[in-house]
């Protein structure tokens, strides 16, 4: 009986090993006869290409396509043309795992980019790691540039940085107090705490702070305890759900302010769409604009443009930028040699079309800042900083 | 002085809200004992069905609402006749049967709103202004919405109550049997019920939408707090229903101001919790009652 059982194992570890032998060989051996040296860089990435989390990065799928074009169009890298292997995955952090899996070590792509947005790229992040692969990530959250996954460089806006400028432009207005509204999730937590080190910085007091729950549909007592305190500033660290239906109840309940702000929120078409005349004067920051006076934007715009029919979004630029700062640091160091990619993306100091992009020892993004925009008539108009405005900011917001 | 009576105001206008949205589960579990776990996906669809008669065609969501509600309305007589009827019921296996195929039901709805809509947060700017009342600043919306539950409230007690074809629904409720064998048409009955508690649940959407922003996945959370109210009500009760609503809206706004909005979203369960307890057939529920 014993021995039988014996048997058994022996025979089901033996069926493991032929199993284990068998995908060694399929991993292996197919792309070993792909990977000449004389054929395209294959740079591989996951993308979000179906689900409900599919728009934005479609964009950034593009953004990386326009690159590659122009890139190839401009002799390549190393003599040799580059080429976008893509995967889709639903938006599902175990997927992207898997499919960067692949793209290392069965289609052993040459480099690689960053799928969209932080949950997946932190769900990749330790597996990119271990392979050694340099990776410019689309991760606005600070946590994973902090050293312990060095193969990263974040090429993105850090999120404590998202609305600074939106601060900078309210004490520019001597306005001095704010109430900030903040979505209990990962991002807008990180977020608020850059707006209050803003704030600070900037003489500006936080007078009522509060954070909600991402299932919050009714914003009415929330709003009416935030006016209380009066202040000169409603701040929301919010995506787009909750900037809409903290407008509604200000509005609805006739509560003013000299200034309304959002994260994410006013950044989306669907914001004036579905709220009409209630969206103009609404402040929201974006990390690119079309009419940025920024490196080669006005051709990136045509380009865009042309190439898939819409202007791009920000997601578009700073998935662009990034394989232009790959592409660009892997000519510098004339090789693939993921270290000195890494090393001389660490040293890069570069004018992208989403702003001037640098890097801290860790990797962290401390170039890119991010804009401002104002609704103005049912549309949006850059309006801050000075330099980059295609309209001035109208402040005071009037009564509702 | 002030704000208390605008968050009390608050409150019981949020409840005609949640009532509003939950009426035709009410419907649809209170008399047929079906419960349509796709619910809060069809005040979705209701919803992003106005969103594109508002944007294409211009239609306020109150001239929106006959049309959509219409569209629902042939939906689920669709999907009962198609899906539920024949579905073999009776026992714990068929409730498992009934709830598996709107679960279903609920996926195919949401992604084929996805095709249509895509993935994006939708919302109609729709009476968004304040009614001034001295010092009071009334929210339309909420208002119209609370008018509209109403309104659907009465229309369907008295549907039920006075004309023959709801007193069959009923009839048919308590004991299809019974029902059948007095020559009633229960089939047709079954599926006027259904395609009604669709229509209501769209028509609900049509409206909430200018006031909360949908998006394809935002139908779960709808069934569970539709249904929540419904049992803290006396499932099929419909003054409980109401008084849940009302009951509910208060606590919603009253801990939103008073406690901050992480405690206020835990109320509605820390309630349904406490009626569970000391009281498991709700508020207004009969024991026992089939």
């Amino acid at each position: 009986m014993a021995k039988n059982g014996c048997a058994r194992t022996m025979g089901r570890r033996a069926a493991g090993m032929a199993t284990l032998a068998a995908m060694w060989l399929a991993l292996g051996a197919a792309p070993a006869a792909r990977a000449a040296e004389d054929g395209p860089i294959r740079i591989g990435c996951s993308i979000t290409e179906t689900g409900p989390y599919s728009p934005p990065a479609v964009f950034e799928l593009q953004g990386y396509r326009l690159a590659a074009e122009e890139i190839n169009q401009a002799g390549g890298v190393l003599g040799r043309k580059v080429e976008i292997v893509n995967y889709d995955d639903q938006g599902n952090p175990s997927t992207a795992v898997q499919l960067y899996q692949k793209l290392i070590y069965s289609d052993r792509v040459d480099l690689l980019l960053s799928p969209y947005e932080t949950d997946l790229m932190s769900a990749v992040a330790p597996l990119v790691t271990r392979a050694k692969k340099v990776m410019p990530s689309l991760g606005a959250n600070v946590d994973a540039f902090q050293g312990q996954f060095p193969y990263l460089v974040q090429a993105i806006t850090q999120t404590p940085r998202y609305m600074g400028p939106a601060i900078d432009l309210a004490a520019s207005r001597g306005y001095k107090t704010i109430a900030l509204l903040i979505q209990n999730t990962q991002f807008p937590q990180q977020l608020a705490r850059g707006i209050e080190a803003e704030a600070t910085a900037k003489g500006m007091r936080v007078v009522f702070k509060e954070s909600f729950p991402p299932t919050t549909t009714d914003f009415s007592a929330l709003v009416l305890k935030a006016a209380e305190t009066h202040p000169d500033v409603i701040v929301g660290a919010t995506y787009l759900a909750d900037s809409e239906g903290i407008v509604r109840a200000a509005k609805a309940q006739n509560i003013n302010a000299r200034m309304f702000a959002f994260s994410i929120g006013p950044v989306e078409p669907e914001f004036g769409r579905g709220l009409g005349d209630a969206a103009n004067g609404v402040f929201g920051t974006t990390l690119y604009f079309p009419t940025l006076h920024t490196a080669g934007n006005a051709e990136f715009v045509a380009g865009f443009q042309a190439k898939f029919g819409r202007a791009p979004d920000y997601h578009a630029a700073v998935a662009y930028g990034s394989l232009k700062v790959l592409a660009e640091a892997v000519r510098k160091v004339g090789s693939l040699d993921q270290d000195k990619i890494r090393d001389a993306l660490l040293a890069t100091s570069v004018d992208t079309v989403a702003g001037h992009f640098q890097l801290s020892p860790t990797g962290l993004q401390i170039g890119y800042t991010s804009y401002v925009l104002q609704w103005q008539n049912g549309r949006q108009a850059l309006v801050w900083p000075a330099d980059q405005a295609s309209a001035a900011p109208e402040l005071p917001h009037g009564a509702w | 002085m002030v704000s208390i009576i605008a968050l009390v105001l608050l409150g019981l206008l949020w409840g005609g809200v949640y009532l509003l949205m939950a009426e035709g589960l009410n419907l649809i579990y209170g008399v047929m004992k079906v419960v349509n776990l796709a619910h809060g996906d069809l005040i979705v669809l209701g919803g992003l069905l106005a969103y594109t008669l508002f944007a294409h065609v211009g239609l306020t969501p109150i001239t929106a609402l006959l049309p959509v509600a219409l569209v629902l309305f042939a939906l689920g007589a669709a999907v009962q006749w198609g899906i539920l009827e024949r579905i073999p019921l009776g026992g714990a296996e068929g409730e498992l049967r009934t709830l598996l195929a709107t679960f279903g039901l609920s996926y195919v709805v949401s992604n084929t709103s996805f095709l249509l809509w895509g993935g994006q947060f939708q919302s109609i700017p729709f009476l968004q202004g304040a009614l001034r009342l001295g010092p009071l600043a009334i929210p339309e919306g909420l208002l119209a919405c609370s008018l509209a539950a109403f309104a659907a409230a009465l229309l369907v007690h008295f549907w039920l109550h006075r004309t023959i074809a709801g007193k069959a629904l009923r009839a048919t409720a308590e004991s299809p049997l019974g029902a059948a064998s007095c020559g009633l048409e229960i089939r047709r009955i079954r599926i006027i019920a259904f395609a009604l508690g669709a229509a209501m649940a769209g028509g609900a959407g049509a409206l909430v939408i200018a006031l909360v922003p949908f998006q394809i996945s935002s139908g779960g959370d709808l069934t569970v707090q539709s249904f929540t109210l419904i049992a803290l009500g006396g499932l099929g009760n419909y003054l409980g229903a109401w008084i849940a609503a009302e009951i509910l809206g208060l606590a919603e706004v009253l801990s939103q101001y008073y406690l901050g909005p992480d405690i206020a979203s835990a109320t509605i369960y820390l309630l349904f919790i406490a009626v569970l307890l000391f009281r498991p057939q709700g508020l207004l529920g009969r024991l026992g009652r089939i």
